[in-house]
């Protein structure tokens, strides 16, 4: 059995949820195939902390799919247990840290939002060196972009920056899921022109 | 259609279990984690022949709705979040009495760590007074084909049957193999009289109460070889683990992780009632069992007394390893396990959770806010400057304000810190009117959101009315169940799609008629009015109640969006829209901190190196409340390219971006 543990985090409103549920439908074709993950809903909208988990778990045989100690998969990754880490705020990087191992790739959105504590001078915002730094003490791979500029100047609207982001993902890690696939799944979704475009401009990143 | 594969959420994949089983009957009061279960069913249903769906005012009136409907031959779905069973917990506790004739299900959503309750009870001990069954799916399969299941079980012992899903199961999205769907052509109501169960009443109440605990008995044997509860043989170990639901799944996960395998383990799909024997056989050959759950240790309570029943030796452990409170993780699982083999923990898992331990206290915390234009937020801003206060004086307010359930919940957080207490659905009012009436120094504002108010909060005004309270109530009528996914409420004018509700309530005659005099409804992003309305009703003596009206902002921009209709909503290109002028903007902080508005941020003059206040075109949605309360007249309505402002924004970074380009791409 292979697994292939992907963490999605940002803030209500990114679009993080949708990110997780294009993942998982590209990851139907196969029986040998499980995928689940668990979402984090309670921000939604409301600039809160938000994840959701894409767990990918391929089987070797059918008699390993039936084994009930190989077969259930808990609906979290546990702490170093992500293989890859995309994060839509920088700040939020480093709260979804928790998820990564020396090996981990990571992908994340330079464009802050100033929380409620930081706008009351109660802490301070974090710069993007200290980020950077302090996910190299865990892995060298670390990817990041100004997906809202990208987003806006393409698009000229915000709401593009998770789809880049995926591509993103997929240009700098390997992914045990077909580009393809991915592709297939943004034609069927609504905004598809849209979607497919913005999924290239991230595979070119 | 049977054997196609989807992605469902552990939700829609409840509610896909109950089309299989040939429901006619879905109702629900919102609440997170479960409002899909209901809304998917209720989004559908113009497609699916025969069948009724209810956003109920509460969740008492849903699960009589639910038994009227069982008692008529219809199969019943009734879903809840876990606090909604408080509300039901006497049609429950009837329901055992009376039992069902058409299958019922109750699913609940669990919310352990609270993430959007005000408390993480565990409803599963309501079993041990109710009798309910209670089955615990472990994945999304699980949670159809259980669901399915449990309709037939309900049918055969006559028990409503309870389905227990923790959030991590209810927004767990993941693969779904479908079955067939029955024929819903002769799904039709026939009420059939059964005086013998249906009535109780002195000793008729004593016999049913017998009845249930022999069919209790009866469920109990079936549930000995069952498939719902399974044993997986261990090696020659002598140590066993029990456990269910998606603890289960965090247990099975952590033991491959840990590379354990030799062990005995008990998976319970049916954690009420428990068959003695089946755990007896389990016991055998064992000396070490360890339980594996969430919360205070609703299995550790019946297994012990099971064990000591059939004179078990061996040891028995559980909340020793698996703590009470908050969410059980899979790390909290790991960690468990790993402490009972005193273990070390694997290398990697150890680093991430020590590294992250370090990390947490140097960062900021974000908590979550009113949306963008949320006519919640001018609200609470008014009451705060009603009562003479501000967010940054840091002197102590005075005015005591009770807090309820929803969306305005969020007004307890900073910077407002606006609610003195908060625990459940209409509480703010029911305690608030009882410190009027004992604290004669300090003015009382409840507040209640329109779908809160409208659950249970109309007896309570009626209470205050009657016993001469002290108190401002101030309804946030936002017409929409908002929190939970936008229901309907009996406020909602028209639909999304702009369709006019048949019934709309009008909520002011509604609170005259209650017995109150003083009853005014304004727009609140109208603030200087709505704070000076505020103020003069502190003024007057009894019950007061202001009903701040205007419709959630996201219903709005989605309907505006829809119909292709410009207006507030969400910016595109070409709009006027506010700015703020730098050279009139003192930086008071009345927009930025007192009313905190997160499409007004903070930016830097890359000139002279100043910061200055700015409203982000790409995320205001001109509600206009900053323009109104600007002390300086500095924030003014422009047209406004939002391409345009873009580049202009970008000339300005150029300088800076020689280091700063797009990709950083460090040692790969």
């Amino acid at each position: 059995m292979k697994k292939f543990n992907i963490a999605i985090v940002g803030l209500g409103g990114q679009g993080i949820i949708t990110m997780g549920t294009v993942m998982k439908n590209a990851a139907l074709s196969s029986d040998l195939q499980d995928v689940s993950g668990s979402e984090r809903r309670g921000g939604a909208q409301r600039e809160g902390y938000v994840e959701t988990f894409v767990k990918y778990i391929f089987y070797e045989n059918e008699s390993e799919m039936k084994d009930p100690r190989k077969s259930m998969h808990s609906p979290m990754i546990e702490s170093g247990g992500a293989d890859a880490l995309i994060s839509l705020e920088p700040l939020e990087t480093l709260r979804g840290a928790c998820y990564l191992n020396k090996n981990s790739i990571v992908i994340f959105n330079k464009t802050p939002y100033i929380p409620i504590s930081v706008r009351m001078g109660q802490t301070s915002y974090p710069e993007i060196s200290f980020i950077v730094s302090e996910l190299m003490k865990i892995t060298e791979n670390i990817f990041y972009y100004d997906f809202d500029a990208i987003s806006l100047e393409n698009f000229n609207s915000l709401t593009q920056k998770n789809i880049i982001a995926l591509g993103a993902l997929f240009a700098k890690a390997v992914i045990p899921i077909d580009i393809a696939a991915i592709e297939n799944i943004l034609k069927k979704g609504k905004g598809s022109e849209n979607n497919l475009k913005a999924f290239k401009l991230g595979l070119k990143l | 259609t049977k054997g196609d594969k989807a992605i469902v959420l552990g939700n829609e994949a409840i509610a896909r279990g109950a089309l299989e089983a040939g429901i006619g009957y879905a109702s629900m009061y919102p609440g997170t984690p479960a409002s899909e279960i209901i809304a998917v069913l209720d989004k559908n249903k113009s497609s699916i022949e025969n069948l009724y769906t209810e956003f109920s005012l509460n969740e008492h009136i849903s699960l009589h709705g639910a038994i009227g409907a069982s008692w008529s031959g219809i199969r019943s779905l009734c879903a809840m979040k876990n606090v909604g069973l408080n509300v039901a917990s006497e049609p429950a506790q009837f329901l055992s009495y009376t039992g069902v004739k058409a299958g019922l299900v109750l699913a609940i959503g669990s919310d352990p760590g609270a993430p959007s309750s005000s408390n993480e009870q565990d409803d599963r001990w309501y079993s041990l007074h109710n009798y309910m069954p209670i089955m615990e799916p472990s994945n999304i399969q699980e949670a159809k084909d259980f669901t399915k299941d449990a309709f037939d079980i309900s049918e055969e012992f006559s028990f409503g049957v309870v389905l227990m899903a923790p959030s991590r199961l209810c927004h767990n999205a993941g693969a779904l193999y479908f079955g067939d769907l029955r024929d819903r052509s002769d799904i039709k109501g026939d009420f059939k009289k059964d005086p013998e169960n249906y009535l109780n009443l002195f000793g008729m109440a004593v016999r049913n109460h017998a009845k249930y605990l022999e069919r209790n008995e009866l469920l109990k044997k079936y549930l000995i070889e069952s498939k719902f509860n399974k044993i997986i043989n261990g090696s020659s170990s002598k140590i066993g683990f029990i456990s269910s639901g998606v603890v289960y799944a965090h247990l099975m996960e952590s033991l491959d992780i840990l590379g354990i395998y030799d062990h005995k383990i008990l998976k319970l799909g049916f954690t009420f009632p428990l068959p003695g024997e089946l755990i007896g056989r389990f016991f055998e050959d064992l000396d070490k069992v360890v339980i594996v759950e969430e919360a205070e240790g609703f299995l550790e309570f019946q297994i012990k007394k099971i064990a000591y029943e059939l004179g078990f030796k061996g040891a028995i452990y559980g909340k020793e390893f698996f703590k009470q409170t908050g969410e059980l993780t899979i790390d909290d699982v790991i960690i468990g396990i790993s402490n009972f083999f005193e273990k070390p923990l694997p290398a990697y898992f150890d680093f991430a959770v020590k590294k992250d331990k370090e990390l947490k206290d140097k960062l900021p915390q974000r908590s979550g806010t009113f949306c963008i234009g949320c006519p919640h937020r001018a609200t609470f801003y008014s009451i705060l400057k009603a009562v003479g206060f501000s967010n940054t004086e840091g002197k102590e307010r005075e005015a005591v304000i009770a807090g309820d359930i929803g969306c305005y919940t969020l007004g307890l957080l900073p910077p407002y810190n606006a609610m003195d207490f908060l625990t459940c659905m209409n509480a703010g009012l029911g305690i608030g009117q009882a410190i009027s009436i004992f604290d004669k120094q300090k003015k009382v504002i409840a507040l209640v959101g329109d779908s809160t108010f409208y659950h249970s909060g109309i007896p309570v005004l009626l209470n205050a009315v009657q016993n001469g309270s002290d108190i401002l109530y101030i309804i946030l009528d936002n017409s929409w169940t908002a929190m939970t996914g936008h229901q309907k409420t009996p406020s909602t004018q028209k639909d999304i799609d702009g369709k006019p509700s048949a019934n709309v309530l009008n909520l002011k005659d509604l609170v005259k008629s209650l017995g109150v005099s003083y009853v005014k409804s304004l727009d609140p992003n109208s603030v200087k009015r709505f704070a000076s309305q505020i103020k003069s009703a502190l003024k007057e003596p009894g019950v007061k109640v202001i009903i701040a009206k205007r419709e959630c902002i996201l219903q709005e921009a989605r309907r505006n969006k829809i119909l292709n209709k410009k207006g507030s909503g969400f910016t595109e290109a070409g709009e006027s829209l506010y700015e703020i002028q730098k050279s009139r903007c003192v930086k008071c902080n009345e927009c930025f901190i007192e009313l905190a508005c997160p499409a007004i941020i903070l930016k830097k003059d890359e000139e002279t190196g100043n910061d200055y206040y700015y409203i982000d075109p790409a995320s205001c949605v001109k509600c206009g409340v900053c323009c109104e309360i600007c002390p300086n007249g500095a924030i003014r309505k422009v047209e406004f390219d939002l391409k345009t402002e873009f580049k202009l924004r970008q000339r300005a970074e150029v300088k800076s971006a020689e280091e700063d380009t797009n990709e950083v791409r460090i040692n790969v």
